[in-house]
């Protein structure tokens, strides 16, 4: 049996905007685990992100009466969730509390990470396990622009023109910012590829 | 192990990161208690005001009193004090015109005692008025003698 075709988001928005608030649930369910990646590869804490996801959910809520359709849906709810995540880093970076503990869960599909461990040698799983660790420190030692960049492209596969409406600058301006955050994250991580 | 992972490759191990599966729904309904939550809280006018009444009884009302009578006070002074250099300059001209036709009343039309010479005119002079008798200047002062 084939299953209904999607509703297109404007639909749903459209009726939220009439006052259907489960219109709105469905774009939340659709978007949830979207964003869950971004706002989790920003913030590399699960609580935070679930908090903050209930913020930007909220906000959207609150202002989707004045969503015009100019960009998509989903150029809008992507920025504002970049726009939140970069505002609560700067926040969280006066305190401090982060936790850089948390494992990734999903990593155990990964093509690459079946490759790099298959025939089970304990020395190549505690490698990999360590370099995810110092990817997870690397990127956060990134600003919090250039973060926002690499988590997008890199992680969400997104195209340079859809990071540069999210974020509102130029694709020039996100190439140059991947790039130097490629080069920033190969420095921190020389030591450990090298070895 | 690494040394051909990129950095492309390594960070697109982190796309698996999404939430356990079923999780939306448990987002869901806490999305629905904070909306709900949000909707019983008070404004901030609501707030202030609630303040505002919580702390009003607590003020010294007679300070206050005085405090309010010195304030009326000083801004009455104020309020006279800048009025007066604003007053028009003919304004003041028509407050000192009805006195002038009393004054050329008295110049214009001299008293006169029985048709004799006018008052005005024995006054004129810078000499002290004085009477003749038997062609010697008598002074209406009683000549001091002890």
């Amino acid at each position: 049996m084939d299953e209904a075709p999607e509703t297109p988001d404007l639909e749903l928005v459209a009726r939220t905007q009439a006052g259907d608030p489960e219109a709105f649930d469905d774009l939340i369910r659709r978007y949830y685990p979207r964003l869950y990646g971004l706002v989790y590869n920003m913030t590399s804490n699960h609580e935070d992100t679930n908090d903050l996801l209930q913020e930007v959910f909220s906000k959207a809520y609150r202002s989707i009466k004045g969503f015009q359709g100019k960009s998509s849906f989903y150029t809008w709810m992507h920025s504002i969730a970049v726009n939140m995540s970069i505002n609560f880093l700067k926040k969280r970076n006066r305190r401090q509390a982060m936790s850089l503990d948390d494992e990734d869960a999903g990593i155990q599909n990964d093509r690459d990470f079946l490759e790099a461990t298959t025939g089970s040698d304990p020395s190549k799983e505690a490698n990999l396990s360590e370099l995810q660790q110092r990817l997870n420190a690397a990127l956060q030692k990134l600003s919090h622009e250039h973060r926002a960049v690499v988590t997008m492209f890199d992680i969400q596969g997104m195209p340079h023109a859809e990071i540069a409406k999210i974020l509102g600058i130029s694709e020039g301006t996100v190439r140059s910012r991947l790039f130097y955050a490629h080069r920033q994250l190969q420095n921190y991580l020389e030591e450990f590829i090298k070895r | 192990m690494a040394e051909d992972m990129d950095i492309s490759k390594l960070l697109k191990m982190r796309r698996y990161e999404q939430p356990p599966a079923g999780h939306v729904d448990d987002f869901l309904r806490e999305f629905h208690r904070r909306q709900r939550a949000e909707l019983l809280r008070p404004s901030v006018r609501e707030i202030l005001w609630e303040r505002l009444m919580a702390i009003a009884p607590s003020f010294r009302v007679p300070q206050l009193a005085y405090a309010a009578i010195v304030a009326l006070a000083v801004s009455v002074s104020a309020l006279i004090l800048t009025q007066q250099p604003q007053q028009s300059p003919a304004v003041a001209q028509s407050a000192v015109e009805p006195a002038q036709p009393a004054l050329s009343l008295a110049s214009s039309k001299p008293v006169t005692i029985g048709g004799a010479v006018p008052v005005s005119t024995r006054t004129s002079g810078s000499m002290p008025s004085h009477y003749v008798l038997q062609s010697r200047p008598v002074s209406n002062e009683q000549p001091l003698s002890f």
